[in-house]
């Protein structure tokens, strides 16, 4: 009887555990170019170099799978369905966002705002990452994520 | 010792290798693309020649540079509109009394798929220059617009006009080649737009009323059956029918054979149509312009 319960309990913790926790990474359009761009974002993490990652990932995130609005890149580089597009290309985003490939689109990373308390042990700080654009797409392009432009 | 000091060497080495390979582009097969020729000419009103506008205003001259440098960024090599234009200045197969209908000639001779068409206008003001930019792309064989974006350069004191007409595309071009390239994913999703025209020749026999075929049905329904069999995706539309006259102004055909993956171009669709019309005992002439069909029932 016990041991049920320690199941249950060990069940019903994982499942919280699962499910998925939003942030609003407050991303928003600073300035840009045909080859670049930089947005504002804000970053999480338990500490300061965590919270910067995030924030830069967020920004790489947004451009493949939102667009950014005001902009000249408002649609979406890959597509607005993110799910499909990182099942499809699983090994690609695994090494661009999880391995951290994308810090090689980063051209600057500028924190503009002290790091401070969130929620629980999460800390947030506002970044200014500045993305290179031009060289995104082309990677996206290289490895067949995106067609080229044309038919 | 010796021995141990070779394997770490050979482990580092490895981590080294594995990253490197890691760091670089995957080694993937680039997908292949039929690229649309694309040609970008300078807008011009009633009354305004196309062959001395560009020699009179370098500001449009400048705005066209920049449309096509924005095109190279994206790999992409534009039809020189000026070297056509030299061209077409000395072949005397282009009527010189019809300026309006010069550009049509123009982009019809040079092949274009698509032409993109900029409009310069300068606002001079005592608070400021500035420049206002109209980009329209448009697909030659159906005119259907693949995209519309208006630049602004914003006001500034400079007399520089070229230097606000260069802002003015930039502040619009990436946005005006995004929109496009999601007209050309629908193009490769839901096949490449042509016109088809149907018509007799002077001693035929034959109108789209008549009787044709085994199955007693009129010359304009057997062509409506088959362009709704034959069109990608079923994907056609009419634009009229008269007693002399079919005209199909917007007929879809894939990019590429679906059974072989060659090209597929308007040249096929017509061998496909020849055939068709073989087949209902028609003898037919037919010429192919670009991206539209002219089919002439003897």
């Amino acid at each position: 009887m016990k041991k049920n319960w320690i199941i249950i309990l060990f069940l019903s913790v994982s499942v919280l555990g699962c499910k998925p926790t939003y942030y609003t990474h407050q991303v928003n359009y600073l300035e840009g170019t045909a080859q670049t761009i930089s947005l504002r974002c804000v970053g999480y993490g338990i500490d300061r170099f965590m919270a910067i990652n995030d924030a830069e990932q967020s920004a790489v995130k947004e451009l493949l799978f939102r667009g950014v609005p005001l902009s000249q890149q408002k649609d979406a580089l890959v597509s607005t369905n993110e799910s499909e597009s990182l099942r499809k290309n699983n090994s690609y985003f695994n090494e661009l966002l999880s391995k951290g490939r994308y810090k090689t689109f980063i051209i600057s990373s500028t924190p503009v705002s002290d790091i401070s308390h969130y929620k629980g042990s999460l800390k947030q700080i506002t970044v200014d990452v500045k993305i290179n654009l031009y060289g995104l797409r082309k990677d996206l392009e290289q490895n067949n994520i995106i067609r080229p432009f044309g038919y | 010792m010796k021995k141990s000091i070779f394997l770490i060497t050979l482990m580092i080495a490895s981590t080294l290798i594995s990253a490197q390979e890691t760091s670089t582009v995957s080694g993937k097969k680039l997908l292949q693309t039929v690229q649309p020729k694309i040609m970008v000419i300078p807008y011009v009103k009633e009354g305004e020649d196309l062959r001395t506008i560009l020699e009179d205003d370098v500001n449009k001259r400048i705005a066209i540079t920049k449309i096509k440098e924005a095109f190279d960024n994206r790999g992409f090599t534009t039809v020189d509109f000026a070297a056509r234009l030299k061209a077409a200045n000395a072949n005397a197969a282009f009527s010189m009394e019809n300026k309006s209908d010069f550009k049509a000639q123009i982009i019809q001779s040079s092949g274009a798929d698509v032409y993109v068409e900029a409009e310069v206008n300068v606002l001079l003001s005592q608070s400021g220059n500035q420049v206002k930019m109209i980009l329209t792309a448009y697909e030659c064989s159906t005119g259907n617009s693949l995209s519309n974006k208006v630049g602004e350069s914003g006001k500034f004191y400079t007399d520089d006009i070229g230097k606000l007409a260069s802002k003015a595309v930039e502040s619009c071009a990436e946005d005006f080649l995004n929109t496009m390239q999601n007209k050309f994913t629908d193009i490769v999703n839901n096949g490449k737009s042509i016109a088809i025209y149907f018509g007799f020749d002077e001693s035929s026999e034959y109108l789209m009323s008549s009787e044709v075929g085994n199955q007693g049905l009129l010359l304009s329904d057997e062509l409506e059956l088959w362009m709704e069999a034959h069109a990608y995706k079923n994907n056609y539309h009419i634009q009229g029918t008269t007693e002399k006259q079919m005209i199909f102004d917007d007929v879809r055909i894939p990019l590429k054979d679906e059974n072989t993956g060659n090209n597929y171009n308007p040249n096929k669709f017509a061998l496909e149509i020849f055939k068709f019309m073989k087949s209902l005992g028609l003898n037919i002439g037919r010429d192919i312009k670009g991206n539209t069909i002219y089919i002439t029932i003897k």
